[in-house]
């Protein structure tokens, strides 16, 4: 692989050089050998990864695009490396902020001291659409809310830092898997030296996790992998999941309950389910206390579960804490909640609801990301730098209008790691998705579905957006 | 097993038979273009037509009777019945019904049989018309292999349970379906034409079977032991005997369903149908009149297996 023309930056974190031409010492063993590798090789590799793909049918669907409602996720074969003492260091930083975000979501559907001891205004919490009525006084199974989390990751100079908490139905972890299973098979001398660690496990440690949400204990639970479809762009990742822990791929019109007990229709009779692994957003879960007009849902579903008699991982309403104005608040809740220093930083996040980060915001556009607070998947956001002047008038019109519904932040030289283009080395941006999962224990596999904006100083990694994917490996070296 | 993977894997097998079937029949309809009679490549024609229970596009339905017309007149059919989507049944709607099941059941079949499905619907979707119709035989015949490679797959990789059994019990009942269709046709056909043995070695072929019966019968090749073999050898694996008595061994495998009474119409169909062609076949005078009434039992029996397993009362089932 030809690094000649690689185009370092000393301005931006680059994951596997610390200098023009010189590899970061976990690194360097990788470099040397993807250095002898011929581009003819390398380029067939990344051909065959791509075919497996296309052949094995690991793909997301597109909505609205009938044409090619089945894409692939464009794959990197060169991997990103983090060594073993950063990821203890990023998995020590998950742990603590999973434990105060289960800690926060029990406080604000139970006795709300977050708010009264005036860490958090009532607004931000209340005002949330994802703060479900529904939830408060609930009891949730082992006190766990977020069962599977899947956190965001970027890094720049500065260190790591979590761009956004996902805590309600959070995808990739199938690419993750996928991407490791190809680009392994591509490179497996290399994987092989490289001590890399596995992360195969992760369909037996979420099997493991979800039983530990069985109601009451009952031993050998029934698990139920509830997807809103065939048409839901993670399809693959909901089919392949229920493959993985064992569970039955079912859809809202398979389930019924029955005196506060859920059930699902098999070929030898109705069969009592005792957790759920739900991959439908809390508005269509149940008709009769969410969106009426679902059709994705199972009427009478909250009711069994308030009664204790199935478990929802994750349970409904942890939207309010992975919600973009809540997000700002998290170093804080640490601090509240766990006593300590948190160990992984926030993107410095300005709530445009405050008159003066509104007016900060305003005049200073074309330096920052502005997103709305409701969206996400890189929908609905101004990246200022890559703005025309036009496109941030009409931006500003929207926010004045609606304040409270954006958040503002310093536009990051997300790091970069090298990616074969055109049979050479280029630097893309890159972010991390680790996926952590909390039962009776946390359990964090060594890795993450690994995104790369694929596009030449894109800072989009969203798949739906032209992003693509890359095997982190976590190496021991 | 949940109902709805139940039916997703009978469907898909169904499809895919029906896919393989129609397959071999145009590969066999396409040789014929080459050196036979215009008479037999109409009769081909009308015989698969009759066999699917469909009417040739419009303009097509009065066959023109050159040979030029024939062969230009044969490529719209066979586009008509290999990639029309508005016809369900075309092999083209047929594989991606097939692939479509497969892919939402993924978690029931084994992922070499996904692999090779795929693998095969992705060379389907990105050939050129140009090429197809260059050497139509070759496509035909490669349709069908990747369809057999799908079935001897399955056999190889697929866990025995419930899954296997709807998969193998929508095979068998299509199976039937388009045999004896096609057979009804085939009788149909031939009273009306002079010729009394024209299709009737070809059916053989249909049905890989035309070394069967020299086997059985030796060079001799006779209408009525065509039909015989084909409807009651339970040797020949495409018989009409043999596919209703999978139908009854897979349905005696999964048990009872939770649908009571739709589980007992089940097993008496299948039962009838298997002790028509056992007892009456022999001695049938209106061969055509059974082979109906086996027709009957085999539709009736898709509805049974659907009303015993998946569409059942809920009332009806026990809680587990």
């Amino acid at each position: 692989m030809d690094f000649s023309l690689y185009d370092f930056d000393p301005a931006i974190y680059d994951e596997m050089f610390v200098a023009e031409g010189e590899p970061r010492e976990h690194c360097r063993a990788v470099v040397e050998a993807l250095r002898e590798l011929p581009d003819d090789d390398l380029s067939t590799i990344q051909e065959r990864v791509t075919r497996s793909f296309s052949q094995e049918g690991i793909t997301f669907t597109v909505y609205g695009d009938e044409e090619a409602e089945e894409r692939i996720i464009p794959i990197d074969c060169v991997p990103r490396l983090l060594a073993l003492a950063e990821w203890r260091e990023l998995e020590a930083g998950l742990v603590q902020r999973i434990r105060t975000l289960n800690l926060f979501l029990a406080d604000v559907y139970g006795d709300c001291r977050i708010v009264r001891d005036g860490v958090i205004p009532a607004d931000v919490i209340l005002g949330c659409p994802q703060y479900r009525l529904a939830m408060r006084g609930v009891s949730v199974p082992n006190d766990v809310w977020v069962t599977i989390c899947g956190t965001d990751i970027v890094r720049t100079h500065e260190g790591f830092m979590v761009l956004e908490d996902n805590l309600r139905v959070p995808s990739g972890v199938s690419y993750m898997i996928a991407n490791r299973k190809a680009v392994k098979a591509g490179l497996r001398l290399l994987y092989r030296r490289s001590r890399v660690q596995d992360v195969e496990q992760y369909g037996s440690l979420l099997r493991q996790t979800l039983c530990e949400l069985s109601p009451g204990g009952r031993p050998d639970p029934c698990l139920a992998l509830l997807t809103p479809g065939t048409y839901n762009s993670a399809f693959y990742e909901h089919m392949f999941l229920a493959h993985e822990i064992g569970a039955e791929l079912v859809e809202g019109q398979d389930l019924l309950v029955n005196d506060g007990f859920v059930y699902m229709r098999t070929t030898s009779g109705l069969r009592r389910v005792d957790v759920i692994y739900r991959r439908v957003d809390d508005d269509f879960l149940d008709p009769l206390v969410f969106r009426e007009d679902s059709l994705l849902g199972v009427p009478g579903l909250m009711n069994a579960f308030k009664r204790g008699n199935v478990a929802l991982a994750n349970a409904p309403g942890t939207g309010v804490a992975d919600d973009k104005s809540v997000y700002a608040y998290v170093p804080d809740m640490v601090r509240y909640y766990v006593g300590e220093e948190p160990l992984l930083q926030n993107v410095d996040t300005r709530l445009c609801r405050r008159p003066e980060d509104l007016e900060y915001t305003l005049d200073n556009l074309e330096h920052l990301v502005v997103k709305r607070v409701g969206e996400s998947g890189g929908y609905g956001m101004l990246v200022g730098p890559h703005s025309t002047p036009e496109e941030r008038d009409e931006y500003a019109k929207t926010l004045r209008a609606d304040p409270a519904d954006f958040i503002s932040q310093p536009t990051l030289a997300l790091s970069r790691s090298p990616c074969l283009v055109e049979g050479h080395a280029e630097p893309r941006h890159v972010d991390l998705r680790p996926f952590v999962l909390t039962g009776n224990e946390t359990r964090i596999v060594p890795g993450a579905f690994c995104r790369v904006a694929l596009r030449r100083g894109s800072l989009v990694v969203n798949s739906s957006q032209g992003g693509g994917g890359k095997d982190l490996w976590v190496v021991d070296l | 097993m949940l109902s709805r993977s139940a039916q997703g894997v009978y469907w898909m097998a169904r499809y895919l038979a029906r896919a393989g079937y129609l397959s071999r029949l145009l590969e066999l309809q396409v040789q014929f273009l080459v050196d036979r009679s215009v008479e037999e490549i109409h009769f081909g024609w009308k015989r698969i037509y009759g066999c699917m229970k469909r009417f040739p596009p419009p303009g097509e339905q009065f066959l023109p009777e050159t040979d030029e017309f024939a062969l230009a007149d044969a490529f719209t059919l066979a586009d008509d019945l290999t990639f029309e989507r508005s016809n369900p049944d075309s092999v083209w709607s047929a594989i991606a019904g097939g692939r479509e099941n497969a892919r939402q059941m993924r978690h029931c079949i084994s992922g070499e049989m996904w692999t090779c499905l795929n693998s095969a619907w992705l060379r389907m979707r990105d050939l050129e018309a140009v090429d197809i119709w260059r050497t139509p035989e070759v496509f035909y015949a490669q349709t069908r292999s990747e369809i057999h490679n799908f079935v001897g797959v399955a056999d190889a990789t697929m866990y025995r349970g419930a899954a296997w059994r709807f998969m193998r019990l929508g095979r068998a009942i299509e199976r039937a379906q388009l045999a004896v269709s096609l057979l009804l046709a085939q009788i149909d056909l031939s009273r009306r034409t002079e010729r009394r043995t024209l299709g009737w070695a070809s059916m053989l072929r249909t049905h890989h079977a035309l070394e069967a019966y020299g086997r059985v019968h030796g060079i001799e090749m006779t209408p009525d032991r065509v039909l015989d073999l084909l409807v009651a050898d339970p040797s020949l694996p495409g018989s009409v005997l043999a596919t209703v008595q999978a139908a009854a061994t897979e349905l005696e495998g999964l048990g009872a369903g939770p649908g009571v009474e739709a589980d007992a119409a089940a097993r008496r169909l299948a039962g009838r149908a298997e002790a028509l062609i056992l007892y009456d076949w022999p001695e049938a005078s209106a061969p055509e009149e059974l082979l109906e009434r086996v027709n009957q039992s085999a539709r009736d029996l898709h509805d049974a297996v659907l009303g015993a397993f998946v569409d059942y009362a809920i009332e009806d089932s026990p809680l587990r």
